[in-house]
């Protein structure tokens, strides 16, 4: 690393976007329109598993204003079914609907009306099955499967002989706890232009993964990647839902089927029923010595993965891998199994497995603590992996230290010397912390262009879908530093599959990370050209000439980047092309493990509970965030405090609520997400810079870890002021009443 | 959404004949806050919208013979934020305030909310706490309908095909009175709501009235549980009390609570205990 | 169908300007901003006047133009957030916003700006408490809020003088 000092990177400064974001001008998807444009309405299934007897649209086709009514029977010369892993999503429903809200057919019209109008004349016949809801019901497999079985995926990741091993430790701690379904609620729903041509498919879509998306079409409709376009516009808000490929296919099979380019935004309801969270059941284990030392653990998550596969296969496999914790363990076996159910696909979700597996893990670990009489915080640091350990056998060693950081900020939260403060007798009041450690970062394959241009300004050409997380400022903070030039000289272009180099996606934490990375080494790359060329210029070595704030100079003389760039292409206009492609072989060295980085989480909570009533509030909350160098420190904090209080919403009030396979909560007024109101009297996120990711100047990732500690924190705080562990989330009024009647009784 | 007409009458007789002429397809429209929801989702078929707005003097907030009387087009916000609500009427206002959030507010109307019977709802709770009354019109000229028996059913008045309700008056509390009004629950709309209002003459309570809302179909008093409440010195009634427990467990035995999204029976009817106790702590106090 | 239904004449005024235009009577306000004024900062999300995302100023009070009806506009002045700019608190908030990283995704922020607006019209000087109270029906599910509280509050200090 250089030993200049920094002069954009580390600063909070105003987001890139912040000018369009506050004056309305931004434009998403549902912002645009292409001439002749038709409006998609969907018709969705009404039952959660049922075959299919007849659909009949003859009426919705026969309206006035209707172009075309898509059902399966019209996905002739293309390929009917997709999906990231498994090609098991019917792009509408085949021959079975195997979730309340599946699509079965798509209208697009003139405008939404007419298409609304439409969609009520399609009539569907159905043979109803019963459904399959719940892990049980998949478990046993009593009726029809939800796909050819109810079993998705099986992972295991173990090493020793857990079994073995607990019957020599001094105690064995068991605990099961249950995670529910729950809603990413992007305030933008899911919305996509497509625009169908013969030789060209043209799509604008609120994807994260654009390229993903790209592939997935290209495949659909036998097309070669150059012939279809993925453009992402601003992308109101992401958190996992709008990952892989969701409503395109459709979107641009009606486009195609209607010869016209249609719109198809989602509602809020329908977007529930795109994609949720996994709900789980995890046991956990646990051989301890009587000092405290874990020995041995075997754990097992069931994963509620809904009608089809989509990221279901790899949630599993970091659900299995999440679930241990951040603990040294001698011998373990951590298994998991992903099961079908007639409800909503469930997907990416900030931290997929993580929430999960940390709301058990962590709750776990405070009952050890407290039966064998020991602080939750001491028991942690003798257990925590220690830095240059392997948390994962065969992985990427934990490069960061856990301890110091966890007693530290333990120490600042007041944890040693806490007394409860009781202001009335119904109010009681307790601490709680929780520390996690997961594998980020997905796959380490990013490009970058810049172009520096003839007036010494710069476009920065790279995949990353700004979602809201900052990715566009950070990625010009970055881009700037490398040309040496002021930020407001950097432009970074928004994903378009044809104007940007590859970037596999965003999600996973990766982007500063990856894609910074990818725009370091194409400025730098770019910087070096414009050395040689100063250096050709002034007749020196590249060595002896200094670029800074867009001016190249050697022995007091200077010349612009725009002068010296006309001299490089004779004054003829001309720009300098850097570039860049990530890969596992980066010359770093830092990416050739997995996973490419280790994101911390840990979180500290002080709550009160209304014993009468059962209502948690949290007053405190403190969030620690790893992100080894803040390229801008304001939008790590904002990442970390949007995810924690994401976090407030599934240890509050976030449940999708099924009955008989009915989603009985699928709008905002019964779909609680926090407010406002539910904002910590005192909230804060530590920003721990140790330089030690393999990011740009030692950066890694973060926006994902924020949301991972919240549930045990709270839980624990709640166990800590009352003595009620509960162990099914989310910690309604009600749930907790009963806890703590069962623990008054007890 | 169904394509209506609009229809603007300039009087309520005028907007009585229009609903009696259109029967089942027109719906009365004030703020529309809940009404254009349930017409958006598709459960409330409406042909014919006939916006009393139109009315002229239909949003006034004025008093009348001591009596508050407020139009039917008289918004959340604007009687909250009446001074004379304010300064006679506090709990009134106070209740208004945190009706719903700001922007529902500034459009629905206290008339709409009683009239569209939603149960997860506070006004209808609150008012029970006074003498209070619908002044509607209809073909066969004014009534007034007692607000405890205004709404008969979720979703249900006792207005007649072809009454509007142009009004709602509300009584002042009689003297020695006192009252509070308390709401809970985490979603959007309210869980439980509780009212109570006790007049003490010389330290006792000579009348106490207890009224829930959001837990029954339609909001309710608590007679049994307000009975107990007479003759008990107001000092003793806090939150600890035994006598104070007793009317708490009358009251959730009337609680009349039904499963739902916001809980079991079981827990609304402990919840009604509870706030029961604490809305008469709040009131003696 | 929707031909049997006489169209309203809404004419009012958006952003300072006076504007005319003819509505059906099911058409909400949302749609007469969007569609017809091209008024794309006023965004759809819940659509049960729950989030705020559809916030507009009608007459200086935040409504939700998701389920109010067009018509309503008649007479009346609406304000979006392409018209803040020319307010005198529009470009304080906006700063604000930007200094303090009140905004992720951005998709809630047009409807904040505005409600944050009206508060300052009538509480110039606002407490953290009064800031959460007044947005309270509004959601973000980016920020975690607190920072937007903070820009609300330095907006507040900058403009009062």
């Amino acid at each position: 690393m250089s030993a200049r000092a920094f002069s954009t990177v580390g600063q909070a400064v105003p987001r890139v976007d912040a000018e369009e974001k506050t004056s309305g001008r931004a434009k998403y998807t549902t912002d645009l329109a292409l001439p002749g444009m038709a409006y998609a309405k969907l018709a969705l299934s009404p039952l959660p598993h049922a075959r299919i007897v007849s659909i009949d649209a003859s009426r919705a086709r026969a309206l006035p204003g209707v172009y075309a009514v898509l059902t399966a029977a019209e996905l002739t010369g293309m390929e009917t079914h997709y999906g990231s892993d498994r090609k098991d999503r019917p792009i509408v429903a085949m021959g079975k609907v195997r979730f309340e809200g599946e699509p079965i057919a798509a209208v697009a019209a003139v405008d939404l009306a007419k298409a609304e109008e439409a969609v009520e004349l399609i009539e569907a016949e159905y043979e109803e099955l019963p459904p399959v809801i719940g892990l049980e019901a998949a478990l046993a497999g009593e009726s029809e499967p939800v796909q050819e079985t109810n079993v998705c995926h099986r992972y295991e990741v173990a090493w020793g002989d857990a079994a073995g091993a607990m019957a020599a430790c001094d105690h064995v701690f068991e605990d099961t706890f249950t995670f529910p379904m729950v809603y990413h609620y992007a305030m933008e729903p899911h919305a996509v232009i497509a625009d169908y041509q013969a030789d060209r498919l043209s799509v604008w879509s609120s994807a994260q993964h654009p390229f993903l998306v790209r592939a997935e079409l290209a495949r659909v409709f036998r097309k070669r990647l150059d012939q279809v376009r993925v453009v992402v516009p601003y992308v109101g808000g992401g958190y996992g839902s709008k990952s892989y490929t969701k409503i395109e296919p459709l979107a641009a099979a009606l486009s195609r089927l209607a010869g016209r380019p249609v719109r198809l935004a989602l509602s809020v309801e329908e977007a529930m029923k795109t994609v949720r969270r996994h709900a789980t059941r995890a046991t956990i284990r646990t051989g301890v010595q009587a000092d405290g030392t874990f020995v041995a653990r075997e754990c097992r998550v069931e994963l509620d993965t809904g009608a089809y596969t989509d990221n279901g296969v790899r949630v599993t496999e970091r659900a299995a891998d999440r679930l241990p914790g951040p603990y040294r363990f001698e011998h373990l076996r951590s298994e998991a199994v992903g099961l079908f159910t007639n409800t909503t696909p469930a997907g990416s979700f900030r931290s997929i497995g993580g929430p999960q597996g940390a709301w058990a893990c962590e709750s776990h670990t405070d009952n050890i603590a407290h039966a064998l009489g020991i602080d939750p915080l001491e028991l942690r640091l003798k257990n925590l992996v220690r830095p240059g350990e392997e948390l994962l056998r065969g992985r990427r060693r934990l490069e960061a230290d856990l301890a110091a950081p966890l007693a530290e900020v333990a120490r600042g939260f007041g944890w040693h010397d806490y007394e409860p403060v009781s202001t009335a007798p119904h109010l009681k009041r307790g601490v709680g912390m929780a520390c996690a450690v997961a594998n980020a970062g997905a796959s380490p394959i990013s490009g970058a262009f810049v172009r520096l241009h003839a007036d010494g300004s710069a476009t920065v050409h790279v995949g990353t879908t700004e979602i809201g997380q900052g990715s566009r400022s950070a990625l010009a903070q970055i881009a700037a530093e490398e040309l040496r030039l002021p930020l407001s000289s950097v432009r970074v272009i928004a994903s378009d599959t044809d104007a940007v180099p590859y970037d596999r996606s965003t999600g996973a934490s990766r982007s500063t990370t990856l894609a910074g990375l990818a725009v370091h080494d194409a400025a730098a790359d770019a910087r070096a050209q414009m050395e040689d060329a100063a250096a050709r210029y002034f007749e020196t070595f590249a060595e002896q000439v200094a670029l800074a704030e867009g001016s190249a100079s050697f022995e007091g003389e200077s010349i612009s980047y725009g002068a010296l760039i006309g001299q490089v292409f004779g004054g003829a206009g001309g720009e300098i092309v850097g570039r860049s492609a990530i890969t596992p072989d980066h010359p770093s060295g830092k990416l050739a493990e997995d996973p490419v980085f280790w994101e911390v989480s840990m979180g500290f909570a002080e709550v009160e509970v209304d014993t009468e009533t059962g209502r948690v509030r949290v007053l405190r909350y403190t969030s620690v965030a790893d992100p080894g160098k803040a390229i801008n420190p304001a939008q790590v904090e904002g990442q970390d405090e949007g995810a924690a209080m994401q976090g407030v919403g599934h240890t509050l009030f976030e449940e999708m609520r099924y009955e008989e396979g009915q989603l009985m909560n699928p709008n905002l007024i019964d779909y609680r997400v926090p407010t406002f109101g539910d904002l910590p009297d005192e909230f804060h996120t530590v920003l721990l810079e140790r330089g030690d990711g393999p990011g740009p100047y030692g950066a890694k990732g973060v926006g994902e870890g924020g949301i991972v500690a919240v549930a045990p924190a709270v839980a624990n705080a709640l166990f800590n002021a009352t003595g009620a562990r509960i162990r099914d989330l989310p910690l309604t009024p009600e749930r907790v009443w009963r806890a703590l009647r069962e623990t008054n009784d007890a | 959404m169904r394509p209506f007409t609009l229809h603007e009458p300039t009087s309520a007789a005028e907007a009585s004949a229009l609903l009696l002429e259109r029967g089942e397809a027109a719906r009365l429209y004030a703020g529309g806050t809940e009404l254009l929801l349930a017409m958006k989702g598709g459960f409330l078929p409406c042909d014919h919208l006939v916006n009393v707005k139109t009315i002229p003097g239909m949003d006034a907030v004025a008093l009348d013979g001591g009596a508050l009387v407020i139009g039917a087009a008289a918004t959340h916000t604007a009687i909250e934020s009446a001074p004379i609500v304010r300064e006679r009427f506090p709990l009134v206002a106070q209740v208004e305030r945190r009706v719903a959030n700001a922007r529902v507010r500034n459009v629905g109307t206290l008339a709409g909310n009683l009239c569209f019977a939603e149960p997860h709802s506070d006004p209808a709770a609150l008012l029970l706490l006074y003498d209070a009354e619908a002044v509607v019109e209809g073909a066969s000229g004014e009534r007034r309908i007692s607000i405890a028996d205004l709404q008969i059913a979720p979703y249900e008045t006792a207005l007649e095909p072809g009454e509007v309700m142009t009004a709602v008056r509300i009584s002042p509390l009689p003297g020695g009175a006192r009252a509070a009004y308390l709401k809970f629950g985490i979603h959007h709309r309210p869980t439980i709501g509780v009212g109570a209002m006790l007049r003490v003459a010389e330290g006792v309570v000579v009348e106490a009235r207890l009224s829930l809302g959001s837990v029954p179909p339609v909001a309710r008093r608590l007679p049994e549980a307000e009975a107990l409440l007479l003759g008990e010195r107001a000092e003793h009634l806090n939150a600890e009390s035994s006598a104070v427990a007793e009317v708490a467990d009358a009251a959730a035995a009337q609680a009349d609570a039904v499963d739902d999204l916001h809980g079991s029976t079981e827990y609304k009817r402990h919840l009604v205990g509870v706030f029961v106790r604490r809305a008469i702590a709040q009131a003696a106090a | 169908m929707s031909s049997a239904t006489p169209r309203i004449r809404v004419a009012c005024e958006v952003n300072g300007r006076p504007v005319e235009a003819k509505v059906e009577p099911r058409a909400f306000l949302i749609d007469l901003l969007r569609d017809e004024f091209g008024l794309t900062s006023v965004k759809r999300s819940c659509d049960v006047q729950v989030c705020g995302a559809c916030a507009v100023l009608l007459d200086g009070r935040p409504v939700s133009s998701c389920t109010l009806p067009a018509f309503e506009a008649r007479g009346h002045s609406v304000l979006t957030a392409e018209g803040l700019a020319d307010e005198p608190l529009g470009e304080a908030l906006a700063r604000a916003f930007a200094q303090h990283a009140a905004f992720q995704c951005g998709f809630c922020t047009p409807g904040l700006l505005l409600t944050a607006k009206a508060l300052l019209d009538s509480a110039p000087a606002p407490t953290a408490e009064q800031v959460s109270e007044c947005l309270e029906g509004n959601l973000c599910r980016c920020t975690g809020y607190k920072k937007i509280v903070e820009a609300v509050l330095a907006a507040a200090g900058r403009s009062a003088v």
